[in-house]
Parts: C-alpha cells; sequence; structure tokens
C-alpha cells in the first residue's frame, strides 16, 4: 500500500494550487458577490485541462482520470467554492452522458464540456420529490422519432447556460423513471428567476420548465426504463464532485484556524497557547485528513470501477462522512474564531455556509445511509 | 535555434518549515521541484522556441530523484532533458554543479543560448552561470530582465539594480535572467501527462568524466533569530511619532 501521489498527480495538483491562489483567491469575494465565474476563469480552466480532466483525450478530454479529479478540485474549493461547484456540475452531467451514452452522444456533447464551450447539468429534482424516483412526475411520450418531454425539475445548477443537461422523465411506454439528454435552452425548455443559496456561490440555481420539448429519441440516455440506474450510479461519480469540493473547504478552514490562533493576541503570547483551541485543531487536522485519504480513495475507485453497486455504495459512504465532517469542522473553525467567526468579512464564516449545504446536495445524508447499510445488510 | 536551460532540483521552499527551538529546516516529507528562478530561465527559453523554433533542452544535476524531477521543466516545455545523477550531488557546491553541468553540455552538438536563473532557490550563490561561461570559453550576461534574439545577436537588459544596462552579445552565450523577467506559465494536464514520454538521457557522473570534490564544508544551516524588540511608545502621539522615527533611524532602517 503506498500513500503517496506518483510525481505527475503532484504536479496536476501543484498545478490547480498555483492557478487557484494566483487567478482565484484575489477574485473569490467578487465571484460570490456576483453569483458568477468570469468566463475568462472558465476559460484557463479549461486550457489548463481542468474541465475534462477524467475523461479520454478522445472526447476532448486529458486522459488523467477520474483519481487526478479530487486533487484539482479540492485546490480550486480552497480558494472559491463556487467555482468548485461549477465544475462540479459540468462533470455530473458530462460522467453521466459518459457513463451511459452511446459513442455519437459522447462524441457529440463532451468534448463541449471539457472545453467549456458548453457546460452541463443534471436534473432531477422535481418540487415534490428529491431523492424518490417513483414520485417524479415528468413525463416523456413518444412520438415517432422523437419524445415529448412535459414538466418541472427544481433546484438545477447552471440550467440556465447553454449545453447539455440530463433530464429524468417517465417515459409512457414503461412507467418508469427514464434519462434524456436535452439542450438546455431548446424551444419549450425556460428556466425561473435564480434561487439565492446560502452558499458555494458563483453559478446558478434555478427551476427548469419543460413544455412540449421535443428531445430526438436518440437522445435517450441508457435504455428506457433504466433512469433510476442513470440517476444513481451517475449522481455516485457526481459525489466524488461535492466530497472534493467540501475537502478544500475543510482544508481552507484548517489553514484559517491556524493562522487565526497564531495571531489572535492574548495577554503576552496568542490564543494558540490554550488546550481548548489546540484541541479543536486537532480535530479540525483529523477530520481533515480522514475525508481527504476517503475522498481520494473515491476518485481512485470511479476510475478502477468493476460494480457499479459497490462504487456507488462507497460513493454514499465517502459523501455522507466527508460532508458530515466539513460541517463539523467549520463549527471547530467558528468557534476558533470566536465572535470574529460571524462576520461576512472572516472567510470561515463563508465556509461556514458552503460545508452546511454539502449535506442536503446530491442526496442527503441519510439517504446515502440506507444505501450503504441496504448494501451491507443485503 | 536550440536553447540549454539549467535547471536545479530543490526541495519546495514553501512547504519548508522552520523548527523553532533549533532553527533548523524540516525536510521531511518536503516534494523536490525545480528552483523559481529557473523557471523564468525556462519559460524564457520556451517563448524564444515558440517565435524562433529549435528546441529547448533542459540540463540538470542532482540526486536520484532528479529523473522525477525534470517532468516539471518537461511539462512546461522543455523538448527533451540531459541529466546526470547521482546522490554525491547533494549539497555540492556552485564549483562542482558548474563542472558538471558544462560536460553535460557538452552533449549538444549545436545550441546558441544558455539559459539559467541568476541563482538557485536554495543556495542562492549565484556563481553556476559565471563559472559555465568560464569553462566554456562562452560570453556572459547577468542579471537580464528582459530578453530579444534576432539571427546571431542577444539583446538584453540587464537589471543592476539602481541602473538597467543594454547589451548586444553574439551567439552562443550564457544569460542568467532575475524572476522579474516573465511569469512562468502553469502546465496544463495534458502537458503534464506527456512530460514523462519526453526524451531524457541520464548519465552517470564518471559517464562524462565529472569527478565530485567538495571544497566547501556546510558547519550549519539556521534560519535567522527572528526575535522581536517589542518596544512600546506610550507618552502620547505628539512624542511618540519622534521617538519611533530616532528609534528607526538608530536601528538603521531609516536611509535617504
Amino acid at each position: 500500500m503506498d500513500f503517496k501521489l506518483t510525481k505527475e498527480q503532484e504536479l496536476i495538483q501543484k498545478a490547480a494550487k498555483e492557478f487557484a491562489e494566483k487567478s482565484l483567491m484575489p477574485i473569490a469575494d467578487k465571484i460570490a458577490e456576483d453569483n458568477k465565474v468570469p468566463p475568462e476563469i472558465i476559460e484557463e480552466m479549461a486550457d489548463l485541462g481542468f474541465l475534462g480532466i477524467q475523461f479520454p483525450e478522445e472526447y476532448g478530454g486529458t486522459g488523467a482520470g477520474y483519481t487526478c479529479y479530487p486533487l484539482v478540485l479540492e485546490q480550486i474549493a480552497r480558494a472559491a467554492s463556487g467555482v468548485a461547484m461549477v465544475l462540479s456540475v459540468n462533470a455530473l452531467g458530462a460522467s453521466a452522458i459518459y457513463a451511459f451514452g452511446t459513442p455519437e452522444q459522447k462524441e457529440k456533447y463532451l468534448p463541449e464540456c471539457c472545453t467549456g464551450k458548453k457546460l452541463a447539468s443534471f436534473a432531477f429534482t422535481e418540487p415534490a420529490t428529491g431523492s424518490d424516483p417513483k414520485q417524479i412526475t415528468t413525463t416523456a411520450v413518444q412520438d415517432g422519432d422523437y419524445y415529448v418531454i412535459n414538466g418541472t425539475k427544481r433546484f438545477i445548477s447552471l440550467a440556465d447556460l447553454d449545453g447539455p443537461i440530463v433530464i429524468f422523465a417517465k417515459d409512457n411506454e414503461t412507467g418508469k423513471p427514464t434519462a434524456f439528454i436535452v439542450e438546455k435552452n431548446c424551444p419549450g425548455y425556460s428556466t425561473s428567476e435564480q434561487w439565492n443559496k446560502i452558499g458555494n456561490k458563483g453559478g446558478s440555481l434555478v427551476d427548469v420548465y419543460l413544455k412540449d420539448v421535443r428531445v430526438p429519441a436518440a437522445n435517450l440516455l441508457g435504455p428506457k426504463g433504466n433512469g433510476y440506474g442513470v440517476l444513481q450510479y451517475g449522481i455516485a461519480f457526481g459525489k466524488v464532485g461535492v466530497c472534493s469540493s467540501t475537502l478544500g473547504g475543510m482544508q481552507a478552514a484548517l489553514e484559517l484556524s491556524i493562522k487565526y490562533a497564531k495571531e489572535k493576541a492574548h495577554r503576552d503570547g496568542t490564543i494558540a497557547k490554550f488546550p481548548t483551541i489546540q484541541v479543536a485543531i486537532a480535530k479540525i487536522a483529523e477530520k481533515v485528513e480522514a475525508a481527504r485519504w476517503l475522498t481520494y480513495r473515491l476518485g481512485y475507485l470511479a476510475e478502477n470501477m468493476k460494480d457499479p453497486r459497490a462504487f456507488a455504495k462507497e460513493a454514499a459512504l465517502t459523501k455522507a462522512f466527508v460532508t458530515e465532517a466539513g460541517v463539523d469542522v467549520s463549527r471547530l473553525a467558528m468557534g476558533i474564531h470566536g465572535s470574529y467567526g460571524l462576520m461576512d468579512d472572516y472567510k470561515v464564516s463563508t465556509i461556514y455556509r458552503d460545508m452546511i449545504i454539502g449535506e442536503q446536495i446530491e442526496g442527503v445524508n441519510d439517504m446515502q445511509r440506507m444505501i450503504t447499510a441496504g448494501s451491507l445488510l443485503a | 535555434m536550440n536553447i540549454i536551460v539549467c535547471v536545479k532540483q530543490t526541495v519546495d521552499l514553501q512547504q519548508v518549515r522552520v523548527r523553532k527551538e533549533t532553527r533548523e529546516p524540516v525536510f521531511d516529507n518536503v516534494p523536490l521541484t525545480i528552483g523559481n528562478i529557473d523557471k523564468n530561465a525556462l519559460e524564457e527559453a520556451v517563448r524564444i522556441r515558440e517565435k524562433v523554433g529549435g528546441k529547448v533542452i533542459a540540463v540538470s544535476a542532482g540526486s536520484e530523484q532528479l529523473a522525477d524531477t525534470i517532468k516539471e521543466a518537461l511539462a512546461m516545455g522543455a523538448d527533451e532533458a540531459i541529466l546526470v545523477v547521482s546522490p554525491e550531488f547533494e549539497g555540492a557546491d556552485s564549483g562542482v554543479a558548474a563542472a558538471a553541468l558544462a560536460k553535460a553540455i557538452g552533449r549538444v552538438e549545436d545550441y546558441s543560448l544558455i539559459l539559467l536563473g541568476e541563482g538557485s532557490a536554495d543556495n542562492y550563490s549565484g556563481q553556476v552561470g559565471p563559472r559555465l561561461a568560464e569553462i566554456l570559453g562562452l560570453p556572459q550576461v547577468t542579471y537580464v530582465s528582459s530578453l530579444e534574439v534576432e539571427n546571431d545577436t542577444i539583446k538584453a537588459v540587464r537589471n543592476l539594480d539602481d541602473c538597467f544596462e543594454n547589451v548586444e552579445v553574439g551567439t552562443p552565450a550564457v544569460v542568467s535572467v532575475v524572476s522579474e523577467i516573465n511569469e512562468p506559465r502553469i502546465p496544463s494536464v495534458t502537458q503534464i501527462l506527456k512530460a514523462g514520454k519526453k526524451p531524457k538521457e541520464v548519465f552517470k557522473p564518471e559517464d562524462l568524466g565529472i569527478e565530485i570534490t567538495r571544497s566547501i564544508d556546510t558547519l550549519s544551516n539556521l534560519a535567522p533569530e527572528q526575535d522581536r524588540k517589542r518596544i512600546l511608545f506610550q507618552e502620547g502621539a505628539d512624542k511618540d511619532v519622534a521617538s519611533l522615527a530616532a528609534a528607526l533611524e538608530a536601528e538603521g532602517l531609516v536611509r535617504r
């Protein structure tokens, strides 16, 4: 067993860190304030190969594989969680297309997502359901070589920007959820005003309205009636992104806490001398380290997946642990900062708002534990 | 135009901590990298190649990990590398480094320019460039902050702190650069993955007739002491400003 990065992995991590520190950190506040990642940042990430890092070269990616994806995303999230969110959402949509798409679908949609010309989205959630596939009400009715889709999707990231979106709808033949690739902003496709979420600011979050959207039958993603499979395994890849983004925020919280503890004066020293502060910092470090290696392992498993069900369980287990640890870490970091941590002027408050999101998205953590327990008790 | 860039393997200085009690640097688990100013030299070489064509050849002498460390230079745009590898290079002085680099450069038949940083990231002696020029019998231009290459002529601006000097020299020549000459590029993932596949020649010192002798013994390597004086001025703004100015002057920190 060797817990060392290869030289290439080390250099990829270093490149991401350098990019994050030079290009993102100086504008991180502005990105959050505008809730928008500047196009030149997307372009720079595409040029550096970050947008397509996990996909093969033939589809516009780098061929570095999923193992390298957490290394990059962690560094980006450490600087600007909203930018990591954009990258992660694009990767979620693109991964579903890569895992379940036909060669033609991959050729058509992946290169534009890897180069940042378009950004992918993934739409399962509806106003009445978050995680239960049986409850979805969006419908797809076959009409010759087309499907006609009607319904509403809720809380969908980047859904107003051009690019492919993976949409789940019950088809009229099987009555079960089926996945389709829809081109955003096509006729009949519209989006709501933006939701104003509490953290991870940097990209839009909207509802999607589908009114008689005509999708070619060739855009069916995976077999008809297999939407649950696409959802479960597609979103398992998405969890690599959530965990990596959370890890970056946790690392930032650790660094901020150490810096604050060593600078905040108390009598003739700093607060770092207090055992309570030391214990809090040690607890943060424990959780960061555990989260890091679980996340890196999940990236490795995504790249070397043999059994999708087994991978879905590992993704669920990792996601629940890492996002919960993220909340714990942000609270500990807030505690170290005292009242200053409650101020928007201190980045630790931003991290707290970012971390609280992780437990809820891409399947709430209780659902993750159902998946894990279901696998263990089967 | 073929350009040789000399780079040095060092620990990543950003990740070196200093042990408070002993002031000794802690090198445990610190990754190796190539020096920051070396990267400026490499970036300049790659930019020249992009304009006029040719090859950029990274040359280095160092310990066994060098074959791995050099991938960073290859990812940043070097086309190939010539390495001299031996554990004996660990802590070797500038004379040894220059002699080894000269021998390695001897493997290249045709080159117009040898670029390096003004000083290495760790020892910063600034001697390797001038020593190399002497050994190879080439003209040298040091502390270059701007560089242009036209046919067989190199036009350089030297940053001499209180003035700039414009220099012209014929090729081949040795040029050492300062960090403000450019902003080194961040290598893309694709370039990083291709780096390991680029041509690389690895020699042992004896293959090239290099003798490693030591003329310098390092007695200690300690971080500077950073004790604060903790002087407080508490007699009111009128008096304190004058007292602060006088104290700074007494410390030699205020100059005209």
